[in-house]
């Protein structure tokens, strides 16, 4: 699996999506599932998968599937496709 | 009777526009001057988060007019059984096809014929935060809302110089709180919608100089994940709590982090069925009375009676709503409310939770408390229990069957009962309520 799906996955399963489900154009709050709930199983799915912690300025700018992809950059994880 | 102090102030965080003054009052009127005109009945407002939504919210509470206040988010078929069971002159906010019997005006939905009958004293309903039960409303009368409204001021030391951002949605009675009990006092109430787990909200902090913040335990659990540090925020000096059981080990962390700047932290308790607040602990006494709810609201008081805690007060509800003729019923309280919560009282007045008289199972006939089942097992991460038909059912976030199996063993050994009395399963992720609780009947109605 590469590192964008399994990102991917780590979206679909924190905000209860269907496998298929397309989540690359993803923003915080634009539908019912991303809520800050689902945010914080989100950070915690992310730290699991790819074995990083967060700082909280991130976990604060994580608003979109993008940024998610921009930040974990900064963790070392990168996303060549 | 008016919730609005001459020099209060509404800001929406996303437009930065301000209503205060003679802008906000004259929005009020405008929308007071507009219920005028119509028949009699009761207003139910999807109660979105913005300045013509609260203008027409306060202006309902001025012109007596009774006002539901509702998810906007709710699900069209919920929001149609609440206006076929209660018969409104009016739903606002309101989109899509309006039903039979109502006609679309702007984003209204107005009633047709003649609406269900009012009683003159019924000011503000809220749905029910409860976890069990048919979805009821709170009958409030407006001098409860107003009386709770100057009890939360006084027992938190509202000034007009306090800016309190909308952390909790205003349909739900502690956010509603909080934007009442500061309008009150003329302080400034920020409209912000993203919530503190965005970048939005920090900045408008610093922007707007946020003096407070209210939340609920799960919001605790996410300032501590996000390494919350009140000295980044020099206005930031008051926190409250309220919406259920904070653990101890946070009330105690959150307590020293604010302690450490000069600032100060609020354990509450409250119900929505006294609109809502009933006690506050004094952050003075925070330390040697842990575990404590706190001393009763100004004007209420607390008894402990067959050990269910019973609070008398000016704010206790007049009682449900389950139809629309419950609507046209009085007080059915007379300013008593049992709460259903068991407690007990200290010699100094102060309130302790020890649970919850509703929340009782039964396991082969013994009765389990389902509140000191989820404590037991907190080692295992997030539980819910529920009670079955003579059964005990327990839910464990994350859980595989394995796991499942242990807690199983764990429980039947603690309640010294037989295993086959208790179901066990894991669950991805336990269902919340918009207030952050378990949503206890999802649950049951998934067994």
């Amino acid at each position: 699996m590469t590192e964008l799906q399994r990102l991917r996955n780590a979206f679909r399963t924190s905000l209860d999506l269907a496998p298929d489900a397309p989540v690359d154009d993803l923003q915080y709050q634009d539908n019912a599932q991303w809520d800050s709930l689902a945010h914080m199983s989100l950070v915690a799915a992310i730290e699991d998968e790819f074995d990083i912690m967060i700082d909280t300025d991130d976990v604060i700018n994580m608003s979109s599937f993008a940024e998610a992809v921009r930040i974990l950059g900064k963790y070392g994880v990168t996303f060549d496709e | 009777m008016t919730l609005l102090h001459p020099q209060a102030r509404l800001i929406d965080a996303t437009s930065g526009e301000v209503a205060d003054g003679a802008v906000l009052r004259s929005l009020v009127d405008a929308a007071v001057a507009e219920y005028a005109g119509r028949p009699a009945g009761a207003v139910f407002a999807l109660m979105s988060t913005d300045i013509p939504t609260i203008a027409r919210y306060l202006a309902a509470l001025e012109a007596g007019r009774p006002i539901a206040l509702l998810d906007p988010q709710l699900a069209r078929e919920s929001l149609l059984d609440f206006v076929d069971r209660f018969a409104p002159v009016l739903v606002t906010g309101a989109t899509g096809e309006p039903p039979a019997g109502y006609r679309a005006d702007g984003g209204d939905w107005v009633r047709q014929g003649p609406a269900a009958a009012v009683h003159p004293d019924l000011g503000l309903m809220l749905t029910t935060s409860g976890s069990t039960g048919n979805p009821k409303l709170v009958r409030l009368s407006g001098a409860a809302v107003l009386a709770n409204a100057e009890a939360i001021a006084q027992s938190l030391g509202i000034t007009a110089g306090e800016v309190a951002p909308t952390t909790l949605p205003l349909f739900y009675s502690y956010g509603m709180s909080v934007l009442n009990s500061h309008l009150l006092r003329g302080a400034t109430v920020v409209l912000e919608r993203t919530g503190i787990l965005q970048r939005d909200f920090w900045n408008a902090t610093t922007t707007y100089g946020f003096t407070s913040m209210a939340a609920v335990p799960y919001q605790y659990e996410m300032l501590r994940r996000l390494r919350f540090d009140p000295a980044k925020y020099p206005t930031l000096r008051t926190l409250t709590q309220a919406g259920g059981r904070l653990r101890t080990e946070l009330v105690q962390d959150f307590a020293a982090r604010m302690d450490a700047v000069g600032g100060r932290f609020f354990v509450m308790y409250g119900q929505t069925e006294a609109a809502p607040r009933m006690a506050t602990l004094p952050p003075d006494r925070l330390a040697d009375k842990l575990g404590s709810v706190g001393l009763a609201l100004p004007g209420g008081s607390f008894a402990i009676e067959d050990d269910e805690v019973v609070y008398r007060g000016p704010n206790v509800m007049l009682g449900y709503a389950e139809t629309a003729a419950d609507l046209a019923r009085g007080d059915d309280l007379g300013g008593v409310l049992r709460t259903g919560d068991l407690g007990r009282l200290d010699d100094e007045g102060f309130l302790f939770l020890t649970g919850r008289l509703k929340r009782i199972g039964k396991v082969f006939g013994v009765r389990v408390n389902l509140d000191d089942v989820e404590r037991h097992l907190t080692g295992h991460g997030a539980v819910a229990a529920v009670a079955g038909e003579d059964k005990l059912h327990v839910f464990v976030e994350g859980a595989d069957q394995a796991q499942a199996q242990v807690v199983r063993k764990e429980l039947a050994a603690w309640l010294d009962t037989h295993f086959s009395g208790l179901d066990v399963r894991g669950i991805d992720a336990l269902p919340l309520l918009p207030t952050g609780k378990v949503d206890y009947r999802t649950l049951e109605a998934s067994l």
